[in-house]
């Protein structure tokens, strides 16, 4: 996937006539195989632009620090990226007239971070090639859901096998394997909060694991308080993760929190669905925990 | 240095509140003692951490040390732990750690006059300063003083306001409340309005200052104006503080911290530090 | 020159074990960091003596993610505090390399100088031996040299290992490693073997003048266009071996509990958030400007090294390519009016 040259030429369209006031896409960092957000305000910047193979990040969350402005922005936006920013406008984060969606059909891309590790000396060489970034394994959705521009051409839905493959065999643990099984992967986390900060769901503006009238979730890095502060956070996620994926790429110590929230998808799928949350955008729509209706579900309570 | 009464400086010594003064609706003074007197001897301008020790703690300025009999601290309900606080009675254990700081440059104010402004619960610290210079009386010059709350209800230590200071020899004391009310004969308006109309002259004297930003930001406004220099001007600086030591880094502004550095500044040393403060 | 065989390696850690709580790097799982020998199985665990460094620094071995300081019990108005001892069981720390060495010189600055000692840290970093592995190979992302650190000679090491064909050097540094190596004397061979020589950094940064330089940078663009991509998360700050900064906090369940101090990040907005609502860096970019600022300007100031080794961490951690070498290289090359 390269759409540099495209992007290049909308952003330069769209600066000069003064339609937005920036451009979010990405820029090359230091090593080849490392691209970094970026913003472009002007046109003597759109030559930094790219929109490479390694443009894995998702844009939408960067919105979130222009939520109070008033500037029009342009943003770059593949599939998943996309539903972030239905997500953002269903959260009534951000206007829709503010947003300039230059949506992009994505065949997948490769996640920098991992090429970093990789090369950093910190791991063993590992002879295999690195491959598409995990999240795109299991995308549905590889096409732009809103847009006001597309480039390349809209590529058929993957057929997914095995989405939900891991899940099923979790589910199918004892309760002391389950138990065992996320003792194990949380209790690795070092509580750097980046799943939080890098999750376009996560855009309430004082986030319960910072309120301290009352604390509802301690500070300490134990097992108890890293399983409440994902376990929270999961609930939080439910039948609002878009499935960028960003969590679990940028998590230092590889807890796969995916894992997660794909249980919550295919349970809120189950209780509610069918629902793919920010599959589209209908001014007013909620997701399904969002709302309340008389013959949901209750089964579970 | 360290000069704390216990053996390690993050463990809190016991004391007692042996006395509660309601002030303002949100401010109370506590008097704390341990079992010998003061847990510690603390300089006018210092700080200390006081724990309600369920609950949490939090960095205070002493208000006063009266001899080796207590400590005073006069708290305004902000928060978590000084809403707790403000439930305690007398007789209530507390933690307490200290002091801290650099405290008020006493020895180098001698025989200067002294200028006082304050706003609000800002009157604390420089409380400690005011009391330790009136019993010092023949070491400091004319002393003024000038208070400013909200309303006339805000104001603390009134007795000392009202009756005490003006008392005193050589001192004016100057009250201000920020909107007329009733039963108010006194003067309306804010601090530094006021402050350029008493217009007191920078001539060896040392201005020292503490409030809300807003009324600092415009009382060095009104300094400058009135003749002042940098060296002149004395401010305390609050940040968010946990240790108290200078190890816990986040009450830094620049490579000073106002912990262990501060909280005491003069306006030259200030312009040195990036604008966080 | 004493030589310690790569055959008999796992052979003088076992033995350093039977006096303390060894600490080596380890791959585990999909982690990679130091861990106690007493819980390596070698069905899961890889032992990473050979390769560059390992993704979490041993900093919290010295410094503890979490430490409970003091326990109390309040009954009625009265209230009694115990301190919780100290974890003072001797500890070796084993294969380091020399950016983190200089990570621990930091801390130790910073917890036992300039007025104060902090008697936890003091008590756990007495029973603290360290055997460094040297290094000859720089990786990447590595730069400690231009942060005036020797990759071959770590200042504070007891002991250093310096890889040879077939096994270490064994280079006794101090009396604490005279004392360890006391222990192991047996395992190790007296041989003569050519040393490596140190091969060329990859990355270099001229850190020289930017701490006067950035005096005059409070208000530069630089940190606008810099910290735009930072989603102020706290990886760079957990996963770094120098960044010290802790939060102190209670736990309570009725009249009991205890207070403990944890680490705490400044990309964090409640890291400076004050009760009565004001926060002085309150922006992501106020934030990002007081990091790198703390690293390059006010510790040297303060201390008179900059805080950072080069380890290169924060630089492959960041999910966003944030890049301190970037930063350090724009201060050289920014013009600024003084």
């Amino acid at each position: 996937m390269n759409y540099t040259k495209e992007i290049r030429e909308i952003a330069t369209r769209l600066l000069e006539s003064g339609q937005v006031d920036m451009v979010m896409a990405w820029e090359k960092g230091d090593q080849e195989y490392q691209t970094i957000p970026f913003v472009a305000r002007t046109v003597d910047e759109v030559n930094r632009i790219v929109c490479d193979e390694y443009a894995v990040h998702n844009l939408a969350n960067h919105l979130l620090r222009f939520r109070d402005g008033k500037e029009k922005i342009a943003i770059v936006a593949k599939g998943c990226d996309s539903r972030g920013i239905v997500r953002l406008l269903e959260d009534n984060q951000i206007k829709r007239d503010r947003l300039y969606v230059i949506g992009v059909a994505c065949t997948g891309v490769k996640d920098p971070l991992q090429a970093m590790k990789a090369n950093s000396g910190f791991e063993r060489k590992k002879d295999q090639d690195e491959g598409l970034a995990s999240k795109c394994l299991y995308c549905i959705q590889p096409n732009p859901v809103i847009y006001d521009e597309l480039v390349g051409e809209e590529l058929p839905l993957p057929e997914l096998q095995g989405r939900f493959a891991r899940i099923e065999e979790i589910e199918n643990m004892s309760v002391d394997e389950r138990y065992k099984f996320f003792e194990d992967i949380l209790s690795t986390c070092i509580r750097c909060y980046a799943c939080r900060q890098h999750c376009v769901a996560c855009n309430c503006r004082t986030c319960i694991f910072d309120e301290t009238r009352p604390q509802w979730v301690g500070r300490e890095n134990n097992i108890s308080d890293n399983m409440m502060y994902h376990l929270v956070r999961a609930s939080h996620m439910a039948g609002r993760c878009i499935e960028c994926g960003e969590c679990e790429r940028v998590c230092p110590v590889n807890i796969p929190l995916m894992l997660i929230n794909r249980k919550l998808i295919k349970d809120i799928n189950g209780f509610f669905g069918p629902y793919e949350a920010g599959m589209e955008y209908v001014e007013g729509n909620k997701p399904p925990l969002s709302v309340y209706r008389e013959n949901d579900p209750d089964d579970f309570l | 240095m360290h000069n704390c009464s216990c053996e390690n400086p993050l463990v809190p010594g016991i004391v007692e509140v042996v006395k509660i003064i309601d002030e303002t609706p949100d401010i109370k003074n506590f008097y704390v003692r341990s079992e010998n007197g003061v847990p510690f001897n603390v300089m006018p301008g210092q700080l200390a951490m006081v724990s309600l020790v369920p609950v949490g703690e939090g960095m205070f300025s002493v208000s006063w040390q009266e001899e080796n009999d207590h400590l005073e601290f006069a708290i305004k309900r902000t928060g978590l732990m000084t809403d707790e606080l403000h439930k305690i009675e007398v007789g209530q254990k507390l933690g307490v750690r200290g002091p801290y700081g650099n405290g008020f440059p006493v020895e180098e104010c001698k025989g200067k006059n002294m200028l006082f402004i304050a706003g609000g619960i800002g009157l604390a610290p420089l409380r400690s300063f005011i009391k330790y210079c009136f019993k010092h009386r023949e070491d400091y010059g004319k002393i003024t003083i000038l208070y400013g709350s909200r309303s006339a209800a805000d104001l603390c230590f009134k007795d000392e306001l009202f009756e005490k200071w003006p008392q005193e020899k050589d001192t004016e004391v100057y009250v201000t409340i920020d909107n007329p009310e009733e039963g108010w004969d006194g003067h309306v308006g804010f601090v530094p309005a006021y402050l350029e109309e008493l217009n007191p002259s920078p001539e060896g004297t040392i201005a020292v200052i503490c409030g809300p930003p807003i009324m600092i930001k415009f009382a060095l406004q009104s300094l400058e104006k009135m003749g002042y220099n940098d060296e002149q001007v004395i401010t305390t600086l609050e940040m968010r503080m946990k240790c108290g030591i200078g190890k816990c880094g986040r009450c830094n502004i620049g490579s000073e911290y106002i912990c262990l550095d501060g909280p005491v500044f003069n306006l030259a040393q200030l312009k040195q530090l990036p604008p966080e403060w | 020159m004493k030589v310690l065989k790569t055959g008999k390696l796992e052979q003088v850690i076992d033995r350093l074990a039977q006096q303390a709580d060894v600490y080596v790097p380890m791959l585990r799982g999909q982690q990679s960091g130091f861990y106690s020998w007493k819980t390596y199985n070698e069905d899961f665990d890889d032992l990473m003596f050979d390769i560059l460094n390992v993704y979490q620094s041993p900093k919290h071995l010295i410094l503890p993610q979490t430490e409970k300081m003091y326990s109390f019990r309040q009954e009625g108005q009265e209230v009694s505090i115990e301190e919780v001892a100290a974890d003072i069981e001797p500890k070796v720390i084993m294969g380091i390399r020399s950016c983190d060495v200089r990570g621990i010189e930091y801390l130790d600055e910073v917890f036992l100088t300039k007025g104060y000692v902090d008697e936890f840290y003091k008590a756990r970093r007495d029973k603290i031996t360290i055997i460094a592995n040297a290094c000859y190979n720089p990786g990447k992302n590595c730069f400690c040299d231009s942060m005036g650190v020797s990759p071959t000679d770590p200042e504070a090491a007891d002991v250093i290992m310096r890889e040879v064909n077939g096994g270490y050097v064994w280079d006794v540094k101090t009396e604490k490693g005279e004392a360890i190596t006391k222990q192991i004397e047996d395992l190790l061979e007296e041989q003569d073997v050519e040393l490596f020589s140190l091969k060329p950094f990859l990355r270099k940064v001229e850190y020289d003048g930017v701490a006067e330089k950035l005096k005059d940078m409070f208000e530069h663009p630089m940190w606008e266009k810099y910290s735009e991509p930072c989603q102020t998360c706290g990886i760079c700050t957990y996963l770094c071996p120098t960044c010290y900064c802790f939060d102190i906090q209670v736990k309570a369940w009725g009249d009991e509990g205890y207070r403990f101090r944890c680490w705490d990040s400044c990309m964090y907005h409640e890291y400076t958030q004050m009760a009565g609502g004001h926060n002085p860096r309150e922006a992501a970019k106020e934030r990002f400007r007081n990091r790198f600022l703390h690293k390059l300007q006010f510790f040297p100031e303060r201390y008179g090294r900059p805080l950072c080794t080069g380890c290169g961490r924060c630089i492959v951690a960041c999910p966003t390519g944030v890049s301190i070498i970037k930063i350090i290289d724009e201060v050289k090359e920014a013009e600024t009016g003084a």
